[in-house]
This record gives C-alpha cells, structure tokens and sequence, in this order.
C-alpha cells in the first residue's frame, strides 16, 4: 500500500476526527484510492449515465441521439440492480467505550467508523445497508435502504450511541431473525466479550437462515497485550464488579486466558462459516476493510 | 560453644530485615483504578495462578528478608566460640597488660603489599588503645637484641613510642624467650597490683619464633606461679604465607670450568604449597654498580621441599670478587638472593728450573710438573729453563720456583734466599743430580729439613720388592684439601722406589710435614723462611725414583702446591656472616675506615655506623651488620676514600625466618594452657575447631539469596 494513502487511515488520524461524517469520508476515499477501478460496470434497464465510447464497448449501447447532438459517440451506462440487504450490527456495551490510549479511537468509534464507513460503500454500489445497534437489548434501529441519503440517519444513529449497558447479541440476533425475511449480510461489530459464552452459536444460527454473517471483532491493543506492570485495580465497564491485581503478576496468565479465547472464537467461526476479522484500534481501517471488499468482490464474481 | 561477634554493635544491622515488612505494611502503593472490559479474563487468570502467586510472593518476601538479615549480620562477623575461648576473650576486670610485638625477619613479610609488621604493630597499638585506663601495660619489642620489658606503668604515651618506634628486622627472634620477658615484667612489684595479668603477642604465627618443647612461660605471683592469659593476634589473619629463599650458597674451585673456574652451589627452598617449576635464577658477579648478571638458569623446587642448583663460572680474572645467586622477588625479599665474597685465585708465574733435560720427552726431568703446571684450566703459568739458564733469570718476576733435580744452585743460592724471604715460594724435588750434603751445604737455611742420604725402597722391576707409599697425609693442609673422597686413592696409590732421607732441623722454625713415606721418612715438608715458603718433596719430579707424574694425583697436586706456595690459597673463600652478628675487618696500615656501603647501595659513614654500635678493634673494625647482602667497605688512604674490594663481605639471613610455615593457632593455644588460658584473633579457625567462618556461610546465603530474589522476579 503506498505511504502517500496512509495519512487517510492512521488510527491516530481518524481519532482527531471528531465527526463521523468525517471519517467516514476520510476512510472511505482512502479505500476507494487503493480499489481498483473496474471496467465493468453493472447491467441494468434504468439509465444511470453517458460515457465516451471506447473501444471494446458493446456497439448497441451507443447512443445515436447523443451521437446527433454532439457528433461524438456516447455510451449509455445503466444502474445494477440492487440485490443485497446488508445489516449493521453494532455492539454499545459498556465493555465497547474502552479506550487504551487516548490517543486512539474508543472501540464502539472504531466499530461506527468502520461499519458507516460500509454502508456508504454500499450505497455506493446501490445496495441497501441498515443498522442494528445493541446493548442489553437491541438499542435503536434503522431499516435496510438503498438509498445514498440513507446513510444520514445511520450516520446519526451511530453517532449519538452511547457505551453503556451489557452485552447480549443474541438480541441483535433475534431482531434480524424477526425483521430480515429473505437473505441477506450482516456485520456485526462487536468486542464479543458477552456474558453469554455461546453468543457466537447465537449468531451462527443467522447462516443456517442463509445470511451471509461477517465478524468485525473489535478489541483494543491494551487488550490483547495486557500492558499493566503496577497494581491496577481493574474496573469492570458493564457492572460493578472490581479486581485488584498487580499487572505484573497476572499478564501471563491473562495472555494464556485471551490466547485461548481468541482462537476458540476463531474456530468457532470458521466451524459456522463466519467471516471473520479481527479489528484493532491501533490499526488503519483498511487492513480490514480491504480484505474484506476484496473477499466480497471475489465472491460476487 | 556459643556464638559470639568480632563487630557486635553491627549486629543491630540485622533491623534491617525488618525493611521488607515495613515496606509492606506502611509504604504499600495504592493500586490505581482502572476501568477495563476484559476483567473476566483477569478474574479467570488470577484464579489459576493464585496459589502460584501466593507462594512466590511468600518466598519473596522471605528471601528479602533474610538477604538484608544474612548481610547485616555478615558484617558483623559471628563466629562459634568455645566456653572457654568466650571465657578467655571475656573481661576479667583490670589486667596488666604486655604487648609483645613480633620484629623477627618473617615479619618483613608482604601479604597484599603490605608488611606483616605493619599490620602486627596496627594490631598492638589497637590492643593497647583498647585497654582500660586501669589497667597498666608495657611492650617488648621482639627482635634480634635480648628481648626486656620495663614493669607495666600506666604512661601510655611510652609504650606507645616504643611501638611505634620499632622496625622489623632482618635477623631471626625468638617469641619464647620474649613472652618469658613478658612474664618477667609481670612478675614484678609494679603488675602485682592489677588482678589480671595478659600477654598481648602481634606476631604473623612463623613456627620457626616457637620453641614449643620447652615449658610455657609462667608469671611468679604472691600466691605462686600462674599462667598469664595470652592472646595471639595473627598478623597474618589466617593467610597461608608461601616463600622461596636461597638459603645457602657455596663456591668450589671447579677446574672442569676453566681457569679461575668455580662451582656455585645454591640451596633453595620453598616454603609453599604450590612447587615451583622452572622459576628463573640469577648469577650476579660484581657488586654495587659494577654488579652484572652473568648467568640466567631456571630451577625447580618440590612444595615444601629444597633442591639445589649447580651453575659453573669462570672469573675473567683474579683477586676479590663478590657473587650473588637470586630467585625472582617475591613477599618476603631479605632471602630471595645471598651474596659471597671471595678471593679469586691470581695467575701464578712459576719458574721450572729442569735440572735433567732430556731431548726425549718422556725422559725430561720437567716434563709432568710443566704438564701439570700449564693444563688448560690451571691459573699457573709456567716458564721452563734448565739449571745454568737459572743464573740469568730475575727471580722478582716470578711467584714461584721449581727446582727439579737441579745439582746445585749454590750461585744463585743467595738470590732464591732473598727471593723466599721477600714472600716468594720455593718447591724443590730431588732426584740422581742432588747430592745431598752438597745442597744442604749450599742451600741449608732455605731447605726445611737438611737432607742426609739416598734411600733405595726398591728397585723398580725388581721382582718381590715393595715400592713405598705415602703414610700419614695431611689432608687438612690447604694444598692437600683437594683430596677427599676417591680422591685420596690417587695419592695414597703412588708408589715411591727412591728418596732422599731427611735429618730433623738443628734450628730455625719447626717444619711442617705434610706427607710421610710409609717407613715415616718424611715425603713433602714445608718450611717457612721469611714471609715466603718453600715446599720440599724428597723424591723426583719424574718417573726415575716415583711413579707419581703418572697418577691422577699428581696434576691437581702440582697446581696446589704452586697456589699454596704463591700465597694464593690463604684466604680464597670468605664465609657470610650470619645476620646479627659482629663482623670484624682488617685493615691495612694507614687505611681508615670512611664508610660502608651496604646492600641497598646507600653509604652509611662511621658517624651513622657508630650510632649502630660500630667498634674499633685492633687493626680494624667490628660491625653488626642489620641487613643482609653484600656491603662493601670504603676506605680511607692518602687522603683519598675508595672501595677496597678486598675488604667486601656478605652478610647471610637467618634461614630461619625464611621458613614462613605457620603455627597450628589450636597447637599455640595448648602449649599456652589451653583455651581457657589463650585466643588467636584473626582467622584462626583452627583454634576454634571451625573450617569454615559463619560470616562468609552468611554472606554465601545472601548471594544466593538475592539470585533466588533474581528468579522469583524474571
């Protein structure tokens, strides 16, 4: 990836970034650079828009009209037809408001980054995106729509969302369930640290439903390297539960605990064929996006 | 047995043990809230480690503690102590107190660069500082002087002097005979009234100072004899103290070496447990600065053993000459080289008169004795003449004369009288030219013995005749010394057909026969006439009436006699005076002494050197020479001062000292009367039946208690 792209995407960057909007289009021009422009542009019925024809364009898709008013060939480009639904399930547990550096985004801002950053992408090739924020229960929604002017109220929603409460996905789960009714994506962005130990099951069941589920697990730095030598007395951010612990003494065996964790999530996704990636906030947005857009275009073709 | 400290107020150090626990307890950090999401993890971690936890943090506190405990207490230096060392260590109230300070030549010792005396004389003043002001003390300085202690007085600042103001010595010191002048000095009146009576010895424990098979010194009090408490401060704080010394050193003419060759014998020891292999040895011939080594050789010394080393030197030329042999330097220096001065033997010029030339070699009456005369490492030259020759010769330019079978030397008879007379040396052999009455007629005052008639032993060939054979040898006379051993078959095995009989002397000074022919004829006689000698051997010089020219005997013999009678064998060797004892010096008339030069190549003028006890004796001086080496006498004459070579003499260390093997501290404390009687501070773990001190095992615990420290926090 060249350097020049980077300034977009440095984590530290985005987090100077009060505004959604912003980074959102911050990160989203950052991806578009780094896409490959495709040739092939969709076919659909409704005329979208004139382009100047080249060689290797189909011939009947010039238009003579065009070709009479400016004496030059123009070819008429078409809308696709939108044929994904894509729901954005984002995780405002309490656990998703930490934040290891301040110099870093929080977890529950890099979950909103990437998941708006998404939907605009989405948007932008004409398919439907909506949002399905989640705490102790499902917080807010915003229905699946195709539209570009769609992405305000999920902008909006993301936005005033708040870390608080517990975890429990499985309600996200059970809303989709409920108001997805043919197949259809869902992104959920969460740190999975739930009080439930089968939530991923939970949301295995989504695939058996013929959803295509994607895992945006989102954990801070701090949390995946435990960088505590003093005695910490540790806090828990979904209750009021509190440990005193001299950081030295538990890293190993709290490094031994997430190790094991981290790759029975792994596994479990890969048993319910979950994509999954591993977001961390120290990180630009586009080590994940990137795979992930490149998996899907792989897949769409 | 109990435990006691040599620095107890550093025990209170072992508070310090209690740093962790305070720490704990007031110094605690408080932990710093931090919310985190993951503190299930936290809670899951802590659960499977916390027995593991609990139990390092246990251990840690505890090595902690112990570690600061462990070197407090190091530091203050706990040692097992027997009831009845803690009894003797323990104060008895007021002791009169004799501080014997150990100056013996061991004690110039250097262990860790500094002198053992030193570190002896810090301890007296130490122990004298640690006195009470009521106790009384005194000091005898233990060197080479008979040892004597004034009565303890309470004047401090005298004893104090007295120590302060002794020096180690070169010579040897006996400790016995000093602790009995300590007991005497605590016998007397004025020690009478302390209730204690203590003998304070600063010695580095050399077994050599101690006569451990004589009784052990007592103290006469009113109430009968005691025994003193005596303690022993070992200078050399348990130090092993490894030595190598030349303890002797001998020069023998060796002719096998060349003219004016010698054979240099050195004696080395080592007092180490370590051999030593191929150590570097030096000859060193000259002295002052014409001093230069000759010789570089290597030796080896078993541990604990001595061995010898041969070197062969052959001195370019004649007259006093000074050598010393050196090993490397190494703690205790005094004996690390000796010196020998010695008078080299000058080139005897010998005039052989043949009184029976023959142009056939082996017929030529001074064939064998000019042979002899002028072998390759022979100092003797010859110059050969026959007897009418002799008129012409100036006698004044020879040492000696030969005459061999020479009729009559009655013309120049008045010549060789004034020749001998003036200090030259005259050897005269018969043979069928002598008539005897005539020479004893013309030569009578020089001959030793008139000469009477021919006797005939036997006729050579005859068969069933008995050659004679020499009887009574002097073999302690200087010319015939050389003959010991096998040696002596040479000589005792001639076989003699024909003599001249000698009658005993009517006057003048009564000879000396050196030699008799078995029948008791005399065979070789020597006379003194003036300062000169003349040396006179009954039969011939060739093989017409003996068969000595072709023993082995005869050469040597021949060479000894020109020596001998040249003046040149009186005083070749001059023995090394023992250190601490007189050395006297002649002089010759009008020299005055100026100075001595001594070892260190410093000039002490007679001024300093009668301060040392320089004394005038006649015809010379007599000096106590306090270091050992070579010193060279500087002379005053005509107004002028110069070396006199001559007069150089060499002064031995006492071998003694140099045997630096260390005394047993329980062996010492029994001879004293026991521990109830005796102590040797220092690291004399011995005395105390311990082999290892308890501060080192602490400071041995501390090490590994702080890597064990090291491990709990990796």
């Amino acid at each position: 990836m060249p350097e020049a792209r980077r300034p977009l995407l440095d984590p530290a960057a985005l987090a100077r970034l009060g505004n959604l909007r912003l980074r959102v289009r911050s990160i989203a021009e950052g991806i578009l650079t780094g896409l490959h422009r495709s040739p092939h542009h969709g076919q659909s019925v409704e005329f979208a828009e004139h382009k100047e024809y080249a060689p290797g364009d189909e011939i009947k898709h010039i238009d003579w009209k065009a070709y009479g008013k400016f004496d030059k060939y123009y070819v008429k480009r078409f809308e696709q037809e939108t044929n994904l639904r894509a729901y954005l399930v984002v995780d405002a547990s309490g656990s998703m408001g930490y934040r290891g550096h301040p110099d870093r985004m929080s977890k529950l801002e890099t979950a909103s980054a990437l998941a708006a950053t998404l939907a605009y992408l989405l948007f932008r090739q004409q398919d439907a995106a909506g949002l399905v924020l989640v705490q102790g229960a499902v917080a807010g929604a915003v229905p699946p729509r195709a539209s570009a002017s769609h992405l305000g109220p999920i902008v909006e929603a993301l936005e005033a969302a708040r870390p608080e409460g517990g975890t429990r996905l499985a309600a996200a789960v059970d809303w989709i369930v409920e108001h997805a009714p043919r197949r259809s994506s869902v992104l959920v962005f969460s740190d999975l640290l739930d009080p439930d130990e089968k939530v991923l099951r939970k949301i295995a069941q989504l695939g058996l439903r013929k959803h295509d589920v994607t895992l945006f697990h989102v954990l801070d730095p701090a949390e995946l390297e435990f960088p505590f030598d003093d005695p910490t007395l540790f806090l828990s951010m979904e209750d009021g539960r509190q440990v005193e612990a001299h950081g030295r003494d538990v890293r190993k065996g709290y490094l031994e605990v997430m190790g094991r964790w981290l790759a029975e999530v792994r596994r479990t996704a890969a048993e319910a064929d979950i994509d999954y990636a591993l977001c961390r906030t120290d990180r630009p947005p586009d080590e994940v996006l990137l795979p992930f857009l490149a998996r899907r275009e792989r897949s769409a073709a | 047995m109990s435990l006691g400290f040599v620095n107890p107020l550093l025990v209170w150090g072992a508070l310090a043990a209690a740093v962790p626990i305070a720490i704990h307890l007031f110094f605690r950090r408080r932990p710093r809230p931090t919310p985190f999401p993951a503190i299930d993890f936290i809670l899951r971690a802590r659960r499977e480690t916390e027995r593991r936890l609990r139990l390092r943090k246990v251990l840690l506190f505890a090595a902690r503690t112990l570690l600061l405990a462990a070197v407090a207490l190091a530091l203050a230096r706990p040692r097992l102590e027997t009831p009845g060392a803690a009894a003797a260590a323990a104060p008895r109230g007021p002791s009169a107190t004799v501080i014997v300070l150990d100056a013996s030549g061991s004690m110039r010792y250097r262990l860790d660069g500094r002198p053992l005396f030193e570190r002896a004389r810090a301890d007296a003043l130490g122990a004298l500082q640690a006195l009470s002001a009521e106790e009384p003390a005194t000091a005898v300085i233990c060197g080479s002087a008979p040892p004597f202690a004034e009565p303890p007085s309470f004047d401090r600042a005298a004893v104090r002097r007295v120590l302060e103001r002794a020096e180690a010595e070169a010579a040897h010191a006996d400790l016995g005979a000093c602790v009995n002048a300590a007991a005497r000095a605590l016998s007397t009146p004025e020690a009478q009234g302390a209730a204690g009576k203590r003998i304070v010895i600063a010695t580095d424990l050399a077994a050599s100072a101690w006569r451990l098979d004589v009784p052990p010194a007592a103290i006469e009090t009113p109430q009968g004899r005691a025994r003193p408490d005596v303690a022993v401060l070992d200078a050399a704080r348990g130090a092993p103290l490894p030595n190598a010394a030349v303890l002797g050193l001998e020069a023998e003419p060796d002719p096998a070496a060349g003219p004016r060759g010698y054979r240099i014998t050195a004696q080395l020891a080592n007092h180490g447990k370590e051999p030593l292999v191929d150590v570097p040895l030096q000859l060193v011939v000259g002295a002052g600065k014409e001093a230069r080594t000759v010789i570089r050789a290597f030796a080896n010394v078993p541990a604990g053993g001595a061995a010898k080393k041969q070197l062969s030197y052959a001195f370019p030329a004649g007259g006093p000459a000074a050598l010393s042999v050196a090993l490397p330097q190494d703690a205790l220096r005094e004996d690390d080289a000796r010196s020998l001065a010695l008078v080299v033997p000058r080139t005897v010029k010998v005039l052989v008169v043949d009184g029976a030339p023959s142009p056939v070699r082996f017929r030529d009456e001074a064939t064998f004795v000019e042979s002899a005369l002028a072998s390759a490492a022979s100092p003797v030259r010859p110059t050969l003449v026959d007897a009418e020759a002799l008129q012409a010769q100036d006698l004044a330019a020879f040492d000696v004369v030969f005459l061999l079978n020479v009729r009559s030397p009655a013309a120049k008879a008045g010549d060789l009288t004034r020749f001998v007379e003036q200090g030259g040396g005259l050897f005269v052999a018969l043979g069928d030219q002598v008539d005897p009455e005539e020479w004893t007629k013309d030569m009578g005052p020089l001959l030793p013995m008139p000469l009477h008639v021919v006797k005939t032993a036997a006729e050579r060939g005859a068969s069933g005749a008995r050659a004679a054979r020499f009887g009574d040898v002097d073999f302690d006379h200087p010319a015939l010394s050389v003959f010991g051993g096998d040696a002596r078959e040479g000589l005792l095995g001639v076989r003699t057909f024909r003599y001249v009989l000698a009658k005993p002397a009517a006057r003048g000074p009564a000879p000396r026969i050196l030699a008799t022919f078995d029948d008791g004829a005399p065979a070789l006689v020597e006379g003194r006439r003036g300062k000169g000698r003349v040396l006179l051997f009954t039969s011939s010089a060739d093989r017409d009436w003996t068969d000595w020219p072709i023993r082995t005997s005869f050469l040597p013999a021949m060479q000894r006699f020109a020596g001998w009678l040249a003046g040149g064998l009186d005083d070749r060797r001059d023995a090394p005076t023992a250190i601490g004892t007189a050395r006297a010096v002649r002089l010759e008339e009008g020299e005055a002494l100026a100075a001595l030069v001594g070892p260190d190549g410093r000039e002490r003028r007679t001024s300093e050197l009668e301060r040392e006890g320089l004394r005038e004796v006649r015809g010379g001086f007599e000096v106590v020479p306090r270091e050992p080496g070579l010193w060279q006498v500087k002379v005053r004459a005509g107004g002028q001062e110069r070396l006199a070579p001559r007069l150089a003499f060499a002064v031995a260390p006492d071998p003694r000292e140099s045997d630096t093997r260390r005394l047993e501290p329980a062996e010492l404390t029994a001879w004293f009367g026991g521990a109830a009687h005796a102590t040797v501070e220092g690291e004399a773990r011995a005395s105390r039946g311990e082999e290892v001190p308890l501060w080192s095992i602490l400071l041995v615990m501390g090490v590994a208690l702080f890597l064990v420290e090291g491990l709990l926090l990796a």
